[in-house]
């Protein structure tokens, strides 16, 4: 058969999306956090990607066009404050940020 | 079975395992390097699904810069994490059954959703076309993100300085 | 309903008769507490201005062919409407009349009475406030309205009271009366409500229009005895009278002004109000003749034994709203009316001679007042003999033709037993009331004559004050008997309900005389003639005169109630509701609420992963319901 069924995308997503939610919460250190953030948003952009094709619609991909973009800047964010934590406190840990507990 | 349905497969397949030794990884800078091979075998995707522009744009943003920016924070903060340890089980399980339900959830879409029966083939977007789309239909959204990207810009800037004797106590 | 051109005089008379009192009510509370003469002249100067509109409004509609109603809307709701405003009517002008002359007279006199007393502003503020409630509940033209200003005029009944609230039998007196006159005005509301709910409208004039006619004939009977209950709480009739004499402890002139003259009248004044309403329920005032005979006679027996002046003249007052009330379920409405009107004038004269008495000899008892020489005080004393005389049906004073009216309606039941219980009331109100005035004439024991009178020196000037009243109010008892055929006419123009035949037995009067003077001649006997032991005849029954004095034990039956039945039972329930279902509910609500809180609490960890981790199996949990939901 010629050219791949949706689900099979929707899978490889889901599956990206499933293993950033673990890295993001299973792991102990803050960068592992902000890089599972990254692979959820990456199986997102391969399902906006599969979807434009899926519809011809220019839309999906203009979706991942932006989701680039707001992660551009939500790592160059998330990196400064990571790095001033680690000045402040001299640890990557996240369970010793709990000031709020 | 053609070309395009056995790279897609292949790079699915190496797209997966990467990030997944990228997240197991106890070494940063291992994880990091995985995670950016995944990032090219997602551009490579894009590629096949007919969005050359956002391959190119995957490979120079994320896997360039992005990933470069935190391999640099890494070894600027040279961290050192032997001993990280996982959650204790009795606040993993709940976390388990859901992410349990949850794939069994989406293999039951990918199989019965009419729409995921749909077969992608081959295609190609200009990145023309796709350029003037984006600033004909999303000027707005473009305009918010590259103020969204000044902000980010300025933000990290005052973040990242480093801490004054005042606001350090 | 269309105004006349003299509309606006009238509508500004009625306003300032019944606000200005109020305005003085609240200058004295807020302004003027400090200065008791400037409070005194405020608050009379207000009834002053009250008594020339009442006067005005009189004069003015003398001749009143319909009754005027002023109205507003006040609430509409659906089908039920609720209007405020003046109800003019010969029966209200009256009424007015009545009130602001007793209100009137009681303020000059309690100048004398109340002099020196440390609350003597606060008295003068409760009367105004009284006097305003009192006139507002006269001229109310919807039952609403009317109920309102009944409260308020209980209100102010419990605050005159209690006004020596040092004293604690004044204050518990005040918390009875309240009480007591509430559980009528209970009964009352809900007859309200009632008419409400199935007329629509608490118009009197609608009321007692014809239309009421359509509503059904047991509903009539049931508000009619629902609004009866507020009748026999206010106007302390039975089972609820024992608050009337208790409330006695009150300053003489409150006594006779609220609690014979108008306020305790304003039940019987309801009653007449009504009284188309009510007659279109015979079953109902069937009820109200029973109720107002039986109130008459116990509180009749009540006074025979009583050794406090004041209390005497309080169970005269009971049995004379019983009588009054028995007038007009009789069906005959202007011999009630009338009789109200000459009973405020003379009982009111009774309380204020009795004022007298008691200012000048420092207590209560008739004896002691006899033996101090009240009858050196010459003023008082007449006045007491007229108005007990008129209290008595002595020709001619005024009494006599309320009473001749009174009897005649009941004379012309089929039943002859409400004459004969009519007749054997005269009998004994008589009787007590000469008993009084004997034991006071004829003092027995040692004589310490000079001391009223030493009294009296010391403060002439407050006992001119308070003699000046008493003359007017006595005059007026010898004439009003004769305006007995005009203050008829004037009632029954645009009368709406049945008028009374006039005709009555020609050996009536010859019965009710008989049995005043037979009354008076045993009175003589046992307390007026010389050698005799002033020990009257029930007295010497032990178990009779016990029962007298203990009131028919319907303090104890009511303490007896109270005690086993509302404490031990029904308290008892409350407070078990309280303590297990009410205390516990809210107990559990913390407590759970606490402890879901601490459960809760168990997924604040502090810890930014675990909150990132239920975040995303929120949303996890959130895309099943979505993605599930259709697929089953």
């Amino acid at each position: 058969m010629a050219g791949i069924p949706f689900g099979h995308v929707l899978a490889l997503s889901g599956i990206l999306v499933a293993l950033g939610v673990a890295c993001a919460t299973a792991r102990r250190n803050l960068i592992m956090i902000l890089l599972g953030v990254e692979i959820m948003l990456n199986g997102a952009s391969i399902a906006f990607a599969a979807a434009a094709l899926r519809w011809q619609q220019l839309e999906g991909q203009a979706f991942v066009l932006f989701i680039i973009a707001i992660a551009a800047a939500e790592v160059s964010v998330g990196l400064a404050l990571i790095v001033h934590l680690y000045h402040r406190t001299g640890s990557l840990d996240p369970e010793k940020f709990n000031m709020l507990k | 079975m053609n070309l395009f349905n056995i790279l897609f497969y292949s790079i699915a397949l190496l797209i997966v395992v990467s990030t997944g030794l990228a997240v197991t990884r106890r070494n940063l800078v291992h994880a990091v390097i995985y995670l950016i091979m995944s990032f090219f075998g997602s551009a490579f995707v894009f590629y096949l699904f007919g969005a050359p522009f956002l391959a190119a744009l995957m490979v120079i943003v994320y896997a360039g810069a992005i990933m470069i920016l935190f391999l640099f924070i890494i070894m600027m903060l040279r961290v050192e994490t032997p001993e990280e340890q996982l959650f204790p089980a009795r606040q993993m399980w709940p976390a388990v059954a859901v992410a349990a339900g949850y794939l069994v959830v989406g293999a039951l879409l990918a199989a019965h959703d009419p729409a995921a029966g749909a077969v992608l083939g081959p295609a190609q977007t200009e990145p023309a076309v796709f350029g003037a789309y984006v600033f004909r239909n999303t000027w707005l959204a473009v305009e918010v993100t590259s103020l969204l990207l000044l902000v980010a810009l300025i933000g990290a800037l005052f973040i990242g300085k480093r801490p004054t004797h005042e606001s350090e106590e | 309903m269309t105004y006349p051109a003299a509309a606006d005089l009238t509508l500004t008379a009625a306003i300032a008769a019944t606000a200005l009192p109020l305005a003085a009510f609240a200058v004295i509370l807020l302004l003027t507490r400090g200065f008791p003469r400037l409070s005194a002249a405020l608050s009379i100067a207000a009834i002053s201005v009250a008594l020339v509109c009442a006067g005005l409004l009189l004069v003015r509609h003398g001749h009143l062919e319909t009754p005027l109603e002023y109205s507003t809307l006040w609430m509409a709701g659906g089908d039920i409407v609720v209007r405020v405003g003046f109800l003019i009517d010969p029966l209200s002008l009256l009424m007015l009349m009545i009130v602001a002359v007793i209100c009137f007279l009681v303020q000059v006199y309690s100048l004398g009475y109340m002099a020196g007393d440390p609350g003597f502003a606060r008295y003068y503020a409760f009367m105004s406030l009284f006097a305003w409630a009192m006139m507002n509940l006269t001229l109310a033209a919807s039952l609403l309205q009317l109920y309102i200003f009944w409260e308020l005029v209980g209100l102010s009944s419990y605050l005159l009271i209690g006004f020596w609230y040092e004293k604690f039998s004044a204050s518990e007196a005040g918390k009875k009366a309240f009480v007591m006159t509430r559980l009528g005005d209970v009964a009352f509301f809900i007859g309200i409500l009632l008419v409400l709910l199935n007329f629509g409208n608490l118009s009197i004039l609608e009321l007692n229009s014809p239309r009421a006619g359509f509503l059904p004939p047991a509903v009539v009977t049931v508000s009619a005895l629902l609004i009866f209950g507020g009748i026999v709480g206010k106007s302390a009739q039975f089972p609820l009278l024992t608050w009337l004499p208790d409330a006695m402890e009150g300053p003489t002139p409150v006594s006779a002004l609220l609690h014979s003259a108008t306020m305790v009248a304003a039940g019987v004044y309801l009653l007449a109000r009504l009284f188309p309403f009510f007659s279109m329920s015979p079953a109902a005032l069937q009820v109200c003749l029973a109720v107002g005979a039986v109130s008459m006679l116990l509180s009749a027996t009540m006074a025979m034994v009583s050794r406090d002046i004041k209390q005497v003249w309080a169970y005269s007052t009971i049995s004379q709203l019983g009588l009054m009330i028995m007038g007009l379920a009789a069906g005959d409405y202007v011999a009630g009316v009338f009789h109200l009107t000459t009973h405020a004038g003379f009982k009111a004269l009774l309380f204020l001679c009795a004022g007298v008495f008691i200012h000048a000899c420092g207590g209560n008892d008739m004896f002691e007042i006899g033996r101090r020489g009240a009858r050196h005080l010459k003023i008082p004393m007449i006045c007491m003999i007229i108005a007990a005389a008129a209290l008595s049906g002595v020709p001619p004073l005024s009494g006599f033709f309320s009473k001749e009216l009174i009897l005649a309606a009941l004379a012309g039941r089929p039943s002859p037993i409400w004459l004969a219980a009519g007749l054997l009331g005269a009998f004994l109100t008589t009787y007590y009331t000469f008993r009084l005035i004997f034991i006071i004439l004829f003092p027995r024991g040692e004589a310490q004559a000079k001391d009223a009178h030493a009294d009296g020196h010391n403060s002439e000037a407050g006992y001119r004050v308070m003699a000046a009243p008493l003359i007017v109010l006595a005059a007026v008892t010898g004439v009003l008997g004769f305006g007995g055929h005009a203050l008829g006419r004037f009632l029954l123009q645009g009368f709406p309900g049945p008028v009374p035949g006039a005709g009555h037995p020609t050996w009536l009067p010859f019965a009710a005389l008989g049995a005043t003077a037979a009354a008076v001649g045993l009175a003589w006997f046992e307390f007026g003639r010389r050698g005799a032991d002033q020990v009257g005849f029930v007295e010497r029954v032990e178990p009779l005169r016990e029962l007298f004095r203990r009131r028919w034990y319907i303090d104890d039956a009511y303490r007896w109630l109270l005690d086993h039945v509302l404490y031990r039972v029904f308290s008892a329930f409350c407070a078990k509701n309280d303590q297990k279902v009410i205390d516990g509910a809210v107990d559990g609500l913390g407590g759970s609420m606490a402890a879901a809180g601490r459960i809760l609490a168990v997924l604040h960890t502090g810890s930014v992963q675990f909150r990132l981790l239920v975040v995303s199996v929120v949303l996890i949990l959130l895309g099943l319901y979505y993605f599930v939901y259709p697929l089953n």
